[in-house]
Parts: structure tokens; sequence; C-alpha cells
């Protein structure tokens, strides 16, 4: 990690995901969204339910799968809100997005360096890894850093806008929970069903 | 590629796959399924993208599945070990049915030794995961794969389609 960004972190400068998640919100009107499992999902839950979020109760790693197939399949606009660490599980699915393309799909990874659902171990952009330069490498068009949380929805709107490739936004954030958080109230089926309704 | 069955197993196969109304497929790369990834990659009538992984693959095609499409992965049996976790909590847990088209490596007449491990434990593998198998141990089979995706889309469950040796030819 940078030391300017670990210095922000010390200072308590930094959004948390909660934060980061509300900022991507303010922007949602009828794209659809996948969201990796555990907190995220959570949290999305309790900021902004609704049919078009699919929350994933397992497979780690598989969200930005799971959009790059329905942006693939639809003409809907697809937004991903993965963690560093869930994408790290599954790199690969990079290379396949820079593979085909589709404008459709937005790539967010809310970076807390952290794997923070599991006991707050630290992950690998703790260290040197870099999702940025992967992304770019991979062949994905448009790639965002954002540190700053006034910075997310206009990036995002951008994103969203552009129809040149793929698009990939990293969002920096610092670790841990903004408030207490409730499972998920609704069964696969349910969350399946729903978001399905909304497709068909 | 002629056999000494004197058919085609590609053609046959990929006849019967489109006849069952799947239209959106991932592959990981295998020398048996070659020519059929060569077909789908060309046929636009479908969609398909390559794959790092099958793991990978499967949340790709659960997307796919959402939106509507009748979506199925080929692979050899390799890499049905890499695919446990999202067969079970992705889509056995939110019911999303899956075509898996596998060549079946380390089935009688297999070249190399060190295939027939995971060969002999693809059956309890896949038993165990909840995946129902077709096995096509010769060109006349072909004929049940309609029916059987028919029947998995029908009750939500993901079936594989296992191809050994004895399916491709000697030729290969």
């Amino acid at each position: 990690m940078d030391s300017e960004l670990r210095q922000k972190l010390d200072r308590g400068d930094v959004m948390k995901r909660y934060q980061a998640i509300q900022e991507i919100m303010k922007v949602v009107t009828d794209e659809l969204v996948v969201c990796n499992i555990g907190h995220p999902s959570q949290e999305l839950f309790q900021i902004s339910d609704r049919p078009r979020n699919f929350y994933m109760l397992g497979s780690m790693g598989l969200a930005p799968s799971i959009g790059l197939g329905l942006a693939m399949s639809t003409k809907e606009n697809v937004i991903v809100i993965n963690g560093d660490a869930a994408a790290t599980m599954n790199l690969g699915y990079m290379a396949t997005v820079g593979y085909n393309r589709p404008p459709n799909l937005v790539d967010i990874i809310i970076d807390n360096q952290a794997n923070g659902s599991t006991g707050f171990q630290p992950s690998f952009t703790a260290n040197r890894l870099k999702l940025q330069d992967v992304g770019r490498a991979c062949g994905i068009e448009n790639v965002y850093l954002i540190e700053q949380q006034t910075k997310i929805a206009p990036t995002l709107a951008e994103a969203l806008h552009d129809q040149t490739g793929s698009s990939l936004i990293i969002v920096k954030t610092d670790v841990g929970l903004e408030a207490p958080l409730d499972v998920i109230p609704m069964g696969p089926g349910q969350i399946r069903d729903r978001f399905m309704a909304e497709l068909t | 590629m002629t056999n000494p069955q004197e058919f085609d197993p590609t053609e046959v196969l990929y006849k019967e796959l489109k006849k069952s109304g799947l239209d959106f497929f991932v592959s990981v790369p295998c020398k048996l399924l070659g020519d059929l990834i060569d077909q789908l990659r060309e046929d636009d009538s479908i969609s398909y993208t390559p794959v790092s992984r099958e793991e990978e693959g499967i949340g790709i095609l659960a997307g796919a599945y959402l939106s509507g499409k009748k979506p199925a992965i080929v692979m050899q049996n390799s890499g049905f070990g890499n695919s446990v976790n999202a067969i079970c909590s992705l889509l056995n847990y939110y019911q999303i049915p899956v075509v898996f088209i596998i060549s079946h490596r380390g089935s009688p007449g297999e070249p190399i030794e060190a295939q027939k491990v995971m060969g002999n434990a693809i059956y309890k593998l896949m038993e165990a995961v909840d995946v129902d198998i077709l096995e096509v141990k010769e060109a006349s089979g072909v004929a049940n794969i309609p029916k059987c995706i028919e029947k998995a889309h029908a009750s939500s469950r993901s079936l594989g389609i296992l191809l050994p040796f004895s399916y491709w030819g000697n030729g290969q």
C-alpha cells in the first residue's frame, strides 16, 4: 500500500465500504446490481433493497462472472459490487471481461485491503497487488482508481455512459463496518425469482 | 475426423445440443472437444466465450440463466473438481440448471495414466454434488440428450453429459 493512502487511513480520512455503496446507489436507477457475498450484500440490502439486486449467498469470487454473464445476454446496464479479496480469488475473470468487453458492464471493486467478513485478515492489496494494473493488462478499457468519496458518483455515471468497452472502478476504502448488520431475510429462491421477474 | 464407427462425434453431438435449445456456452480447452469448441466459436446464433477456469464459467452461466438463457459449459472431467463450490452454493442453492458437456478423461482407452485418478472419481463427485449423469458411450446415445436436458430444465437441476473415449472413437 502506498504511504499516502496509509496516512489517510491512519487519520481516518477514508470512507468505509458503507459510504461507498451509498454513493453507488445514488447513481443507480434501473441497472442490474450483482453484489458480493457477506457484509457487502448485507450493507447493500440495508442501504437500498430492490428487486434488481442479486445478493450472493455463496460462491465467493463469482460476482463479476455472474455480472459478465448478464451483460453478455441482456442490453441492461450491469453493475458489480465486489471486494478486493473476492476479485483476487477469481482473478482470471478479468481476462474473460477483457476478451468480451461488453460496454454495459461496470465492475466496481471496493478495496479495503482486507478480508472483512472473515475477521479482517489483510488481503493482497494490503501488500503489493494493484488490481487496476491487472485490469488494464487484461484489456479492460476504462479503469478508474478512486480514493475520494465525492468522486464515486460522477465516475460511475461516466462509466455507465461510456460505450467503448467494459469499465473497472477500484474504490479504496477503510476496513470495518459502519453499523451492525442483519442477515438478509430472503432465501435464494426469492432472490432469484424476483430478480428474474425483472428481466422477463 | 472419422473413426471406426463412421460417424463424426462432434457433428452428431452438436446437432443434439442445438436441438435442445442451449444458447449460451462457455468452454475450457480440451483436445477431444476441440472441434465442438471451434463450432461454438463460429456459431453466430448462440453466445460463447472461452473462460479461464471452470468455476468462473459457472458464474457466467448463472448470470446468463438469470436473463433467460439456456447455458452450458464444455470441459474435461478434471475441471469438475474446480467447480464443486460453485455447483453447491450457486447452482444448487439458487436452483440454476446448467448443462455440463464433459469429455471423460481417464475412461477406458485413456493413454495418460495420470488422468485416471480424476477419471475414476468423477461419478462419485457428480453424485455428491447432486448433478445428474447422462453417459453417452456411443453415437446412438446422443439421441437421449434433448429429453434429458428438457427434464433438467423442468426440474431446475444441473445435468452432466459424460463423453468417454468409447464415444470419441479409437482415432483420438
